[in-house]
């Protein structure tokens, strides 16, 4: 079901990715995430179109936390932040987390590589049906990550949706 | 040369100590990676011990950010460019995609000549090529090192073959038609002293440059001013 995937620039830690739909406590996660009683960053499935693009928003993450230039307070909100092509929070914060009346979540867990992951704590709070984390793209919304990247039909000529929403990623810092 | 530093100096980035070191140049290191599941490319810009350390740190890190810069402003145009995954500005390296099924155009022009093929059919190829950097330079992106070598020819899943556009690193943003003109004074240098016999196919690629941009007949006058004088601008007078 979740997918596990190790850092290679960080070999002391993984990743973690699991989706959940048809979601019925999504306020409640919320209020949970922003009191930090969930170890994971919440985000909204219809943003993001392959486990990848959060993977690598994850490595970015732990990144800039390593190197001491996180622009948000936590890991976690880090990640949410590394989804968006702009580099306003609360935009940020917006499109890419949930939403009180989304039915549906990913949850990105960073944790100690030699430690499984804490499932079960995640898991019982989510009311919601889990289903595998490669399945993301079934929940994306096309139209509307296309809008909020600005990827040209132009650009889509020399790649995927997907190439253009990681390269903007890559490149926000630098742009 | 900054090639003395050799292994001993081998990256900041401990998991590039074990990697694959495919290029080494003056400039940067060129590794073949894994990375998140995925076959990458990793360039490093290694510290110069030649140069003054902020002074080095600061050039460094300009050339990284327009190098992602300049993949970016190109592929927005539709001009194939290695997609950028991950950038790390406190050790200088780019992860790229690793551009598999591939050939340099050197490599193909090379084995067209040597298995005795017209130098006619190369010419979709260079027509091609004309087309794509007159693109580039619509989007006022000089590449600053083009050779048959920085664009590879990749072999799609449709059998298709695309052209792409790689090594951004001494790449800048200029609407000069001065800049254009040295760009393809740089080319064609390189391109007639590694394919010899090829001014044809030099001809064809212009006339396809200049076929494919409004803003061509300047940039090819300053190109015959450049000829004349070479690459740098004379300081006399």
């Amino acid at each position: 079901m979740h997918l596990t995937n190790s850092l290679e620039l960080f070999p002391e830690f993984a990743v973690t990715q699991l989706l959940f739909r048809d979601v019925k406590n999504c306020a409640e996660l919320r209020k949970m995430a922003m009191e930090g009683k969930i170890a994971g960053a919440l985000i909204n499935p219809a943003m993001v179109l392959d486990p990848f693009q959060t993977l690598l928003a994850a490595n970015k993450a732990v990144h800039v936390q390593k190197v001491g230039k996180m622009k948000t307070r936590s890991l976690y909100s880090e990640i949410i932040f590394s989804l968006s092509p702009t580099n306003n929070i609360s935009e940020a914060f917006k499109r890419f987390g949930i939403s009180d009346n989304d039915h549906a979540v990913l949850i990105v867990l960073v944790h100690n590589k030699e430690e499984e992951y804490n499932k079960d704590d995640v898991q019982s709070k989510v009311d919601g049906q889990q289903i595998p984390a490669d399945q993301m793209s079934s929940l994306s919304d096309f139209a509307k990550i296309k809008k909020l990247y600005k990827v040209s039909s132009q650009e889509e000529k020399c790649g995927s949706v997907l190439d253009a929403v990681i390269c903007r990623m890559a490149a926000k810092d630098v742009v | 040369m900054a090639e003395a530093d050799g292994v001993s100096v081998r990256s900041v980035l401990p998991c590039l100590r074990e990697a694959e070191l495919i290029k080494q140049g003056a400039e940067a290191r060129v590794y073949r990676v894994r990375f998140l599941g995925r076959s990458a490319i990793v360039k490093e810009r290694f510290p110069k011990r030649y140069r003054h350390p902020a002074l080095d740190e600061k050039l460094t890190r300009r050339r990284v950010a327009q190098e992602v810069r300049s993949i970016l402003r190109c592929r927005k145009a539709g001009i194939a460019a290695p997609v950028v995954y991950f950038v790390d500005l406190s050790s200088n390296c780019i992860f790229l995609e690793e551009i598999t099924e591939s050939i340099t155009t050197r490599e193909h022009i090379a084995a067209a000549r040597a298995s005795g093929r017209s130098v006619e059919s190369l010419h979709d190829l260079a027509e091609n090529m004309g087309r794509i950097l007159a693109k580039m330079h619509d989007e006022d992106v000089i590449h600053g090192d083009l050779t048959t070598s920085n664009m590879l020819l990749k072999t799609e899943s449709s059998g298709e073959l695309t052209l792409m556009l790689i090594d951004f690193g001494l790449s800048f943003v200029s609407a000069l038609p001065e800049d254009k003109g040295v760009d393809l004074y740089v080319l064609e240098k390189a391109f007639l002293s590694t394919h010899p016999n090829t001014e044809t196919l030099f001809q064809k690629l212009l006339h396809s440059y200049t076929g494919a941009s409004k803003k061509a007949p300047a940039v090819i006058k300053k190109l015959d001013e450049v000829r004349l004088r070479g690459r740098k601008r004379s300081m006399v007078g």
